[in-house]
């Protein structure tokens, strides 16, 4: 058998108990239930236990002593009636409070128990059982509980708990079962439970949470959405570019196929005639295999006065209409922070990629010993790219990052779709051994800052 | 705290409830073995600890009982001395005596100082009879108790301790008390009075311990009030029989009372006899007797002469006179001795019969006197100076 009673109840018992110049009594209200334990270990499969637990809910002081009973001992029902009242059916016991004896029950104590099993028809009655000792100069001063079953012959001594009353260090705050019987309290709750609860009972805390959980869900699906519908564009550019690359290299083919031609029957024809037409000839397959990307602009390592940010966003435009095909490096989405502003969408992909193209194909590859080659797949170098964004990346941090910024730029590839966005290019960046592609920096810089 | 003056109890307790304590300890006497006073110790309050004393309500009370001691905690209420008390009994935790038979509780009445010392008693006599009930544990012992019980003589003076079973080896033990039905009354009041404690009641008891169930190991012992004891002439002289194996109560205690009986009988006896000695030798010395002890009569002194030559007789009479016989000193009236003393001789063996009545232990004392003071007289006056 367990007992708990909860911490207020207690205190109240006691403060009653204390502040009584004498002996004190009076009866315990409650409910006794019962809890089955089933537990399963190695040896067996099942076992219950039964446990009677008693719960004290509330106390009923007794005005006096002998209140309900005789010189004898005797129980007066009816004076019992007149104090419990509609109590009596939750009495579960009683309790009896007196300063500086033994922890035992007493001699009227234990008639008046038998007594009160049989009139209430309890046949489990605790009795509680207070005692206080004080030392003898009143330093220190003791209250002691014992709650006692003295209708069992054998463990008439149960432990009673008061639930957060104890080292609570290393327990964690208990909400008690027992319930709070208080009419005023249920009164408050009733009247400003509304505030706090939905008509169904749930808080409604939980429901805004649950709300905001909702929507973030909701973006999330439609990012996946967006993510599928990007993939889905870079699968058909992709396709297209290789059908491209197809058809560059079918026209090679077709064309050195005709020069040869062409120059076996020259050779066929004369042996006079000059050959200062393949150098026209083969300047025009180059011409028309070069894509048509602007030329000096768009490349700021070839001008001395790089466009401006103004420029490089028309050009963008254009790019985007036309249907050059992305770089699979470029199309990754930088992972940042939600929330952030930067967050990168597609749609700048083409321009990237046509930039750096333009340059791969009309420039020399620019050695940057500090960063791993991550050119496009089809061997222009976005290096130029990568520094201008790995720049702009550099003046949105702080700008003490430099070293990082050099060593990092390789993990900013996809950098290239936001060089479109970010307007600026760092000359430190550019500084730092980058060679000979780009303009000399001081200038790059001061054109290029808005 | 523990050995407290019946005083200092007084004292420390609340007003209200003085009367009440103060018959306890002053004139509490509880049960067979009523030598000692009731007595109280561990005085407490069930006050707050800011009440002003004196406020203490609740103490313990050792009550002597079958040889051992019961320790009782009394409760009262010190702010409603009005109301009955109530008790823990210790160690007994089943003892539950019903409280219809306890009608100075029933009716208690505060304002009557005897009313706890009546409620003590009357919960004694319940605990007697709970202790009876457990006898019936042991047949053997029941069957002792039941034909004691039977004996008008022994069964209203008895209190039995059942003791508790040991637990480990289930073994049984009761003590009997029981207070002997034996005579006091006519022992010379000279020798009771000698005693410095307050005598109180002359009373004789024997207990006898059961240390297991069937009766095989006893321990009888005889407990005689002080004054009685002085009486038979100190503990020395109370050697009673050891119990009989297989014996029983009912045969052994009217032996033990008849030998007690017998020696009282002795003493009384002996006191007459001493007396009847001493007139004799009034009558017959007449003007030779200088002094005597007239209440215990113990001793004489005469003082004789014999051919001008006088001298002193001390007769010394001995407790169990006549059985044993008197001393006689004979003293000179002129020598001393070296260490500046009268010379004197002793004789203790002189013709003497313990039959001779008082008359006839005086005309033979007087004609051993004429036989002896020659030699008495020759040697005083060569082993003294004058």
């Amino acid at each position: 058998m367990a007992a708990s009673i909860s911490g207020y109840t207690f205190s109240s018992v006691c403060y009653h108990s204390a502040n009584s110049n004498s002996d004190h009594e009076g009866f315990l209200l409650g409910e006794v239930r019962q809890e089955e334990t089933v537990s399963i270990s190695d040896t067996q499969i099942s076992s219950a236990e039964l446990l009677q637990v008693v719960e004290i809910h509330n106390h009923d002081p007794c005005a006096q002593l002998f209140s309900f009973y005789d010189y004898a001992g005797k129980i007066n029902e009816e004076t019992l009636n007149s104090i419990l009242k509609d109590r009596r059916k939750n009495v579960i016991g009683w309790y009896r409070f007196r300063r500086n004896t033994q922890q035992q029950m007493s001699f009227r104590e234990q008639i008046i128990h038998k007594q009160l099993t049989q009139l209430l028809g309890v046949p489990d009655l605790v009795f509680l059982l207070f005692s206080f000792i004080s030392t003898a100069n009143s330093s220190t001063h003791a209250l002691e509980y014992v709650l006692f079953r003295p209708n069992s012959r054998y463990n008439q001594r149960i432990t009673l708990t008061i639930p957060n009353l104890g080292n609570t260090s290393q327990q964690e705050y208990k909400v008690s079962s027992v319930p709070n019987t208080s009419l005023n309290y249920t009164q408050v709750i009733k009247e400003h439970g509304a505030e706090f609860f939905d008509k169904d009972g749930v808080m409604k805390d939980i429901r805004t949470i649950f709300q905001v959980y909702s929507a973030l869900q909701d973006k999330v699906q439609a990012v996946c959405g967006e993510v599928e519908q990007s993939e889905r564009v870079k699968e058909k550019n992709q396709e297209d570019v290789n059908k491209l690359k197809q058809q560059i290299a079918l026209r090679k083919r077709k064309t050195a196929e005709e020069e040869r031609m062409l120059r076996e029957a020259q050779n066929a024809d004369s042996h006079s005639t000059p050959e200062e037409n393949t150098e026209p000839s083969e300047a025009s397959p180059l011409s028309r295999i070069t894509f048509h990307t602007p030329s000096a602009p768009e490349r700021p390592s070839t001008s001395p006065n790089p466009p401006s940010y103004a420029d490089l966003l028309s050009q963008d435009d254009s790019l985007l209409s036309s249907s050059s095909p992305p770089t699979s490096a470029a199309l990754l989405p930088r992972p940042q922070a939600v929330g952030s502003p930067g967050h990168p969408t597609p749609s700048p992909l083409g321009m990237g990629l046509g930039l750096g193209l333009g340059l791969g194909a009309g420039s020399n590859p620019v050695t940057t010993p500090s960063t791993p080659y991550l050119g496009n797949g089809d061997g222009s170098s976005s290096d130029s790219l990568d520094r201008q964004a790995a720049g702009q990346e550099d003046d949105e941090d702080d700008d003490d990052d430099e070293e990082d910024e050099d060593e990092d730029s390789s993990e900013y590839e996809n950098l290239v779709s936001e060089a479109a966005h970010l307007p600026m290019v760092s000359a430190s960046v550019l500084a730092q051994g980058r060679p000979a592609a780009l303009s000399p920096d001081g200038d790059a810089r001061g054109s290029q800052t808005t | 705290m523990n050995n407290m003056s019946p005083e200092v109890a007084l004292n420390r307790i609340s007003p209200e409830l003085r009367p009440l304590l103060c018959s306890v300890v002053r004139n509490g006497r509880v049960g067979l073995d009523s030598t000692n006073c009731l007595r109280v110790t561990d005085l407490k309050t069930g006050c707050t600890s800011l009440t002003p004393g004196p406020c203490c309500d609740r103490f313990k009370l050792h009550i002597p009982y079958a040889g051992e001691t019961l320790k009782w905690d009394i409760i009262f209420n010190a702010q409603y001395p009005e109301l009955p008390p109530d008790f823990i009994f210790g160690e007994d935790a089943e003892f539950l005596p019903e409280p219809t038979e306890l009608p100075h509780l029933v009716q208690w009445d505060a304002g009557n100082p005897e009313c706890l010392l009546q409620l003590v008693k009357e919960l004694i006599q319940q605990y007697h009879h709970y202790q009876c009930q457990r006898l019936r544990e042991s047949s053997r012992l029941l069957f002792e108790y039941d034909s004691l019980l039977e004996d008008p003589n022994y069964g209203r003076n008895m209190e039995i301790y059942a003791g508790r079973k040991n637990s480990w080896t289930g073994e049984f033990s009761a003590r009997f008390l029981l207070k002997l039905p034996v005579d006091f009354s006519n022992i010379p009041v000279y020798l009771l009075k000698d005693t410095a404690l307050d005598p109180g009641e002359d009373v004789a008891l024997l207990s006898v311990s059961f240390e297991d169930a069937e009766a095989t190991q006893v321990f009888p012992k005889l407990y005689l009030s002080p004054s009685i004891e002085h009486a038979l002439g100190g503990s020395s002289a109370l050697h009673i029989p050891a119990f009989p194996s297989g014996g029983c109560l009912i045969d052994y205690v009217p032996q033990v009372c008849q030998l007690l009986t017998n020696k009282v009988q002795y003493v009384i006896q002996g006191y007459h006899k001493r007396r009847e000695y001493i007139a004799a030798f009034l009558s017959h010395f007449g003007m030779g007797v200088v002094e005597y002890d007239a209440e215990g009569f113990t001793k004489l002194t005469l003082l004789l002469m014999w051919k001008d030559f006088c001298f002193l007789v001390h007769v010394d009479l001995p407790l169990y006179f006549p059985r044993d016989q008197p001393t006689l000193t004979f003293q000179s009236v002129y020598h001393f001795t070296n260490s500046g003393q009268l010379y004197s001789q002793v004789q203790k063996s002189y013709p003497y019969s313990p039959r001779w009545d008082g008359n006839e232990m005086a005309k033979r004392a007087k004609a051993y006197f004429k036989s002896f003071i020659p030699q008495f007289q020759e040697g005083a006056f060569a082993n003294g100076k004058l």
